[in-house]
């Protein structure tokens, strides 16, 4: 690592412990800062629908993680806003394909709020009543996404590409899946996903390690505990697509389109391909591409067009969206620079640049607190840190790209999503 | 000392009509060069502005390619060019502005905040001309995502009913120009017509710059600016005062789509020009209203009524104006707009807690102590005072101002608001407002 890099690790000097009680605590103290933001994060998310719990097979609809990340804000007394309240602290929380995160943002009483935040995921609460309850506020939530062109290509590109793997079904759920869902389910969730071990608590900012691990101790995370026996289940996928075409009608003013590309599942802690593969998409659709150029310039695309990868356990593609006039000729101009790049290499400099453009956001992470703790737990949860991180990049090669590119983005494992717009009216 | 001003922010008239904020903001890994140009909003060149800042963005005089640019930025370590229009009130204000990785951490020993000024320089500055007019090239390429995303508005249905409700209540009102351009404009615009549009701002606006964490080289880049503005026959103009829209009886529009949730915009006229001195009363009126997870609104029409996901308030204080936003069922649009006018009148002739007042007033304080912990939110905070025509105090003032707020000023303020537009959009055949 040279001195500049060592420099940079240097601002990420972030302070690990692994608790009696399994716990991961970081803190990455920001001297100069006023505000601290905490995260609270389990590897428990959407695609986590089948498991067995010591005897017990659990199989949840869809959207049961994300509902139990909105349960989680209560207990018996009231909800936990009403307490982040008394600090002042700001709270809120997410849920993604692979993971559940609660965090808070605070200038004050910041060793009030982590008692709050490790006491509403420490003390689960749930009735049916209070189910029934969230179901109208997430119904909306979900309502919400389903006028979402954007949100609508990334779901109907997972439906297209997986015959069985649970990326495709909404992260929310549907309003039909979370009415199936029950106090027992969730109940079965916190004690399969939620005991300390599975969890990593990230600290940065205003904030030292004294401070969060006497948080700790009061939430009794300083004692041992035993940690469940959890096997994840999940069926066997095909790496064959399971609808390469599909077209839907909204209300939207053009066409917009996703193409879909599916490919082998990467190692849970492989951050190294994930980063290669989204250089690669840089590379042939970023805006230093001779694509991106010739689409924009044409008008075949808005700024909007781009590529990322998704990747969670048992699944990885690349998922391209868009929107133009002519999905069909875009699908064939970006097939058609995928197999020039394939021949030819990517453009060495462009991916020299990608690299430099990485290195830079992982500066920009650490300069801001939200930031930080984001960038901290989301590393540790894929078992990194930001000084592995720094030193993986600069490891990267174009031979690397060239290399991945001759084994992903093939035609047969590919699939493509059109949205047309259906007529509006006013009265 | 004076303990009202900023400790670390300081602003220095340059010239006439220019000033210069500055901050060492040493705990930042980044630095951040902004130039503001602000001016009061024209009907006739509104389309001209709202295309400016793509054409700004996508090359200058010294690199012309829009992918060399992208290039350039990628060789800065990924340094950010943001090139953004904005409505304020009956102003409008175009930004320049330029974050990046400061110097320490180049990995290979380049002046990195030199390039920055000489980017963020160049692009207000010298755009790319061919025969003293825009390209026409780049022109038309602009020209068509410009007319996209205004044809496209309606993908995002929430803010495509803000607009519809806003556009309602401004009606033919300076405050009612569309800083993002008319449609029916864009085919005939030129470069030439661009040019003219470009001059006139640099020669009559009020110009801002805001060089954030650049240590030594800022002053070399307050006299590269002042060199710049030298060569032009300055004669800058005031910005518009504010403004506010007469209280009317409400107006209620629906508009029908093949959607699945239907949005609901509501728009409230204060009938008097915002005060500055209220200002920190308003925050707290917003966060008690609908502006929190405090607030009546998250309280009672999400959490109790569970009427819709979100539904939030916020104050405009340029037009003295009110508006609330919420997503719900259809058949519940009539329901959620009556929840919200009731909550408002609630809070106007019924009780206000002790507590809720103080959480909402404890979230507010807590969330103005980290308003430095970012560059722009460094920068947000003080260039809205500055627009705002206020001299800079420091956020602290503002903390003692909202602590001093009364539950009664809480009150007034929101008993000013009346409904005037009331905008639905919402499924095919379902209930209307």
């Amino acid at each position: 690592m040279s001195k500049v890099q060592s420099a940079a690790a240097r601002c990420a000097a972030d302070e690990w412990k692994t608790l009696p009680s399994g716990l991961t605590v970081i803190v990455r103290p920001m001297p100069g800062y006023s505000g601290a933001h905490c995260i609270y994060g389990t590897r428990f998310g959407a695609i986590d629908r089948c498991f067995r719990l010591g005897e017990k097979e659990v199989t949840l609809p869809a959207g049961v993680a994300h509902f139990l990340e909105h349960k989680m804000f209560e207990d018996e007394d009231c909800d936990a806003f009403a307490k982040y309240a008394k600090t002042g602290a700001n709270a809120n929380a997410y849920t993604s394909f692979d993971r559940t995160c609660y965090l808070f943002t605070a200038t004050q009483q910041i060793e009030e709020s982590l008692d709050i935040l490790l006491g509403m995921v420490g003390h689960p609460y749930f009735t049916q009543q209070t189910i029934d309850k969230e179901q109208g506020i997430i119904g909306q939530e979900i309502k919400m996404y389903d006028d979402n062109p954007d949100w609508q290509l990334i779901t109907g590109l997972c439906e297209c590409l997986y015959h069985q793997h649970p990326i495709r079904s909404d992260i929310a759920g549907t309003v039909e899946s979370i009415a199936e869902i029950t106090p027992e389910m969730l109940y079965a969730c916190c004690e399969a996903f939620y005991a300390p071990a599975n969890m990593v608590l990230a600290c940065a900012g205003n904030i030292t390690m004294d401070t969060v691990l006497a948080a700790c101790d009061r939430a009794g995370l300083m004692q041992p505990r035993t940690a469940p026996v959890v096997q994840r289940l999940m069926a066997e996928e095909p790496m064959t697509v399971l609808q390469p075409e599909l077209t839907v009608k909204m209300a939207v003013a053009k066409p917009c389109f996703g193409i879909g590309f599916k490919e082998q599942p990467l190692a849970a802690d492989d951050v190294r391909t994930e980063v290669l593969y989204d250089i690669l998409c840089e590379c042939i659709c970023g805006g230093m591409s001779p694509l991106y150029r010739r689409l924009y310039d044409t008008g075949m695309v808005n700024p909007g067009f781009d590529g990322e990868v998704l990747k969670v356990d048992g699944c990885c593609c690349f998922l391209f969206t868009g929107e133009g006039d002519d999905p069909a000729a875009v699908k064939q101009e970006l097939l058609a620079e995928i197999k020039r790049l394939r021949a030819e290499g990517v453009d060495e400099e462009v991916f020299t640049l990608c690299k430099n453009v990485k290195y830079g956001g992982l500066l920009e992470n650490l300069e801001n607190v939200d930031n930080s703790a984001s960038q901290i737990a989301d590393l540790a949860l894929a078992g990194q840190t930001v000084a592995q991180q720094i030193e993986m990049l600069a490891g990267l090669t174009k031979a690397d790209a060239d290399a991945a590119l001759q084994r992903v983005l093939a035609e047969e494992r590919m699939a493509f999503m059109t949205i047309l717009p259906v007529d509006g009216s006013e009265e | 000392m004076d303990l009202n001003s900023p400790q670390n922010v300081t602003r220095t008239r340059l010239a006439p009509g220019v000033h210069l904020m500055t901050a060492p903001a040493e705990k930042f890994n980044r630095c951040r060069i902004s130039i503001h140009f602000a001016f009061a909003a024209k009907r006739e060149t509104a389309t001209a502005h709202a295309l400016l800042p793509q054409l700004l963005e996508r090359g200058y005089a010294d690199c012309p390619d829009m992918t060399e640019l992208t290039k350039r930025l990628a060789r800065l370590y990924g340094a950010d060019l943001s090139v953004e229009g904005r409505p304020l009130g009956q102003n409008h204000d175009l930004m320049v502005s330029v974050t990046g990785i400061k110097d320490g951490f180049a990995l290979n020993g380049e002046q990195l905040t030199r390039e920055y000024a000489a980017l963020a320089l160049g692009v207000a500055f010298h755009p790319y001309l061919v025969e003293g007019a825009f390209d026409p090239e780049a022109v038309e390429i602009e020209k068509a995502m410009l007319k996209k995303a205004l044809e496209d508005e309606i993908n995002e249905k929430r803010i495509y009913c803000t607009r519809q409700a806003l556009r309602e209540f401004y009606g033919n009102s300076p405050a009612g120009i569309r800083q993002g351009g008319y449609l029916e404009e864009v085919p005939g615009l030129t470069g030439a017509q661009l040019y003219a549009a470009y001059q006139e701002m640099l020669r009559t606006a009020q110009v801002e710059l805001i060089v954030l964490g650049c240590g030594e080289e800022t002053d070399a880049v307050c006299d590269a600016l002042l060199a710049e503005l030298a060569k032009i026959d300055r004669a800058p103009q005031p910005l518009a005062d504010w403004i506010f829209m007469p209280k009317q009886q409400p107006v209620r529009k629906t508009e029908t789509y093949d959607l699945v949730q239907a949005k609901l915009c509501m728009v409230f006229t204060q009938n008097q020009k915002a005060a500055r001195e209220e200002l920190d009363a308003c925050r707290l009126a917003m966060a008690l209203f609908g502006g929190s997870v405090t607030s009546r609104l998250f309280l009672n029409v999400r959490e109790k009524m569970n009427l819709c996901y979100y539904c939030g308030s916020q104050y405009q204080s340029f037009t003295g104006s009110m508006m609330v936003n919420s997503g719900v069922e259809p058949a519940n649009a009539k329901i959620a707009e009556a929840a919200i006018l009731k909550e408002l009148s609630d809070l106007c002739e019924g009780e206000i807690t002790a507590d809720e007042l103080e959480d909402c007033r404890r979230g507010l304080l807590a969330a103005m102590q980290g308003v430095e912990d970012t560059l722009g939110g460094i920068e947000g905070w003080y260039y809205m005072q500055v627009l705002r025509g206020e001299e800079l105090t420091s956020v602290e003032v503002s903390r003692r101002r909202l602590l001093a707020v009364t539950e009664q000023t809480v009150r007034e303020i929101l008993r000013r608001f009346s409904l005037s537009v009331s905008y639905l959009i919402t499924k095919e055949g379902e209930v209307t407002l």
